[in-house]
């Protein structure tokens, strides 16, 4: 499904990803944890195609494609999934208009039919339910004045609309109480099929409870420094980063 | 005198003896006016409320002969509130046309005409004789008083509602200057919608300089919605005066995008306490475009409340400007005054003037203006990139929001659906405008 070699990525003149190799096969769900500043999201931008974020060496290769060569929009509707750990905020856009025009725009690209407003909507009510996200709520300017919990359930909400191959999730698991993060993660756990992969980027093991990973890596310094199962997750809540080199998370 | 101005004035003195109210007071008021006109001539940069819109200099550029009667065929072009049952008054090059207008079965208690039918009643010359402020802003009306021939008068009595909206359309078919003015007299507890659709019909470089002229009695209640959508070599001047009684309710919505510039000035004055007014607007401009707003209220009794918002988006070259300004009487406690203008950049090259302006004299009130202008949030169109939109779309949706929130303030649910189907079309026109 994806592969990174080598990956050196700079912003600015400041190199943040130092040689990142990752290999994710369909059905996976790798978990990516590391200290703050260690360039978690700077991974996950870079597989989205963000501006600002300069690859000068390596390669990205998605379901075959060289990743690096689409654009923003064309990796979206191929398939790539960001759920962004600071959702932006769109005034005067309605969540569920958003939701629509995001859908509709993937099913034009790989040459689907839209969907019409009515057949839409029970779409919606249908995935909205288990997310605890009301009528209410999808009416609302998308994120604008959503508490932390609202905006991260909007993100699970997109993606289980939008059925990526390759979902990445970045610090879903921030700003949740117990309860929220139960809902968000059971959210998750629906979408685990094997044909899609999943990268969960997390500072804590907690979500990791909730959303059981294949492969646990490590990110410190720009680097993978080590790789294992789930349990890796449960090491590092005991030990913290700082044997990676890290300052204490 | 410079070259437009004395245009204008040579336009009054050919046409003098021929302009409707010619044997009566009206003659007299419009000599006057005349005089007025040509000793302070076309205002221009140096008076502060021109200070961003030369008119001296921008009417050099503009056909000023008065355009000739048109009494043949037109090329009525579509409407945005076409599919809206509506009464239909047709002025073309500011004259009216009763085979293309519509205006059968008026409610009881509803008079509809063209302004030269009214001229000979108090209440007409009441609402044209009305002394403004002379002020930088308004002087520029004395060219409509001198000059104007025809227009829509509309007086509804007490307590009678317009069952349906009026459509007012002003087409612009030959080139040359159309001076019209609109008379609307709402007495107590009456009620009416006005759509106004302001087209290019056939028109190349023209000048349509309108004088609205309103007055809401008591609970009166007034909606107005504006579509300016001139042809591209034009010059587009509205002046709307409003004032309000007590407990009158009078919202005004102008969507503005076709012409090369356009000039829209309102004054509103609140006589009653308890009164509303709702001001508000968008443009959306590209090319050279240029569109400048005068916003102005005069709070001059207690508890009235204003609000206004406009939203400004422009592209290529287009230049936008926004001049507002609240005045709070010292007697006009318990004042709600609010104006805020927001303007969105999509080039380098496109630039906005704002300038809100508060002038409190009473200490009781609850006032707040402010402006912004800013481009695109690139975070923004980097999400709904993310989630699969092309860039255009992105861009798109986001500008599309931005102008929803003014046009959100339209009462009329078909009006404002009518306003963002043509927004909407101006997406599609991108590209084709320089
Ligand atoms: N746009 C940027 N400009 C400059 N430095 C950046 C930018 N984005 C990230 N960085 C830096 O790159 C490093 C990694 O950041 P990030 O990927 O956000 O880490 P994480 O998500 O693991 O906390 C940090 O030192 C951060 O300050
Ligand atoms: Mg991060």
């Amino acid at each position: 499904m994806l592969e990174v070699k080598n990956l050196h990525v700079t912003v600015g003149d400041k190199e943040i990803l130092r040689g990142i190799d990752l290999k994710i096969d369909a059905g996976e769900v790798h978990a990516i944890m590391g200290p703050n500043g260690s360039g978690k999201s700077t991974l996950s931008y870079i597989l989205s195609g963000r501006d600002g974020y300069e690859v000068t060496e390596g390669s990205i290769t998605f379901k075959g494609q060289d990743l690096l060569a689409m654009s923003i929009d064309e990796r979206a509707n191929a398939g790539v999934f960001l759920a962004f750990q600071y959702p932006i905020e769109i005034p005067g856009v309605t969540t569920m208009n958003f939701l629509k025009t995001a859908l509709n725009a993937q099913r034009k690209a790989r040459g689907e039919e839209e969907l019409d407003a009515v057949r839409f909507l029970k779409l919606v009510r249908s995935k909205a339910k288990p997310l605890n996200i009301s009528d209410d709520m999808l009416k609302r300017a998308l994120n604008v004045g959503f508490s932390g919990g609202e905006k991260k359930r909007a993100e699970t909400l997109q993606m289980s609309l939008l059925e990526p191959q390759l979902a990445i999730l970045d610090e879903t698991d921030s700003g949740l109480d117990i309860d929220a993060l139960k809902v968000v993660a059971d959210g998750v756990n629906a979408l685990r099929s094997p044909e899609r992969s999943m990268i969960v980027i997390t500072h804590y093991q907690r979500l990791l409870d909730y959303i059981v990973p294949d492969v646990v890596h490590v990110l410190s310094g720009g680097r993978i420094v080590k790789t294992g199962g789930k349990e890796l997750a449960q090491e590092l809540e005991q030990t913290g980063y700082a044997e990676f080199g890290a300052d204490a998370a | 005198m410079t070259g437009a101005a004395k245009t204008l004035v040579e336009n009054f003195e050919r046409e003098r003896k021929t302009l409707p109210g010619a044997s009566g007071w009206l003659d007299v008021s419009r000599a006057k006016a005349l005089a007025a006109f040509a000793e302070a001539g076309l205002p221009h940069r140096r008076v502060e409320e021109w200070k961003y819109t030369d008119l001296r200099r921008l009417l050099d550029d503009v056909s000023l002969t008065t355009a000739p009667d048109h009494l043949g065929p037109v090329d009525l072009p579509a409407t945005a509130f076409e599919a809206m049952d509506c009464y239909k008054l047709v002025l073309v090059n500011g004259r009216f046309r009763a085979d293309l207008s519509s205006l059968a079965k008026l409610p009881k208690g509803v008079e509809l005409h063209p302004l030269a039918n009214v001229l000979s009643e108090q209440w007409a010359k009441k609402l044209i004789d009305r002394q403004s402020d002379h002020d930088g802003a308004t002087r520029i009306i004395d060219l409509n008083t001198a000059l104007m021939r025809d227009g829509m008068a509309l007086r509804i009595r007490k307590g009678v509602r317009l069952d349906k909206p009026l459509h007012l359309v002003f087409l612009a078919a030959d080139d040359g200057g159309a001076h019209a003015r609109h008379l609307v007299e709402l007495e107590e507890g009456a009620s009416a919608t006005i759509f106004q659709s302001h087209l290019a019909a056939g028109a190349s470089s023209y000048f349509v300089d309108q004088v609205s002229d309103i007055h809401l009695g008591a609970d009166a209640r007034l909606e107005m919605v504006r579509l300016v959508d001139e042809g591209a070599k034009s010059f587009h001047l509205s002046s709307l005066r409003a004032e309000l009684e007590a407990g009158a309710d009078f919202g005004c919505f102008t969507l503005t995008m076709g012409g090369q510039m356009q000039r829209q000035q309102s004054f509103v004055r609140f006589n009653g306490e308890g009164a509303v007014a709702r001001v508000n607007g968008a443009s959306a401009l590209r090319g050279r475009q240029m569109a400048d707003t005068f916003c102005h209220t005069d709070h001059a009794v207690p508890a009235c409340a204003s609000d206004t918002l406009y939203r400004t988006v422009l592209d290529g070259s287009a230049t936008g400007t926004f001049q507002g300004k609240v005045v709070v009487q010292p007697d006009a406690q318990k004042t709600d005054g609010r104006q805020m203008t927001n303007a969105l950049l999509l080039s380098r090259e496109a630039s906005m003037n704002a300038k809100p302006e508060l002038e409190i004299y009473a200490d009781d009130v609850q006032c707040a203006h402010g402006s912004t202008i800013g481009e695109l949030n690139k975070d923004a169109i980097f999400y709904l990139r993310a989630r699969g939109l092309n860039e255009r779309d992105a861009r798109r949706l986001l500008v599309t929001a931005f102008l929803d929130e003014a046009l959100d303030r339209i009462a009329h649910d078909g009006a404002r659906d009518a306003l963002r189907a043509v927004v909407a079309n101006w997406f599609s026109a991108e590209g084709a405008a320089t």
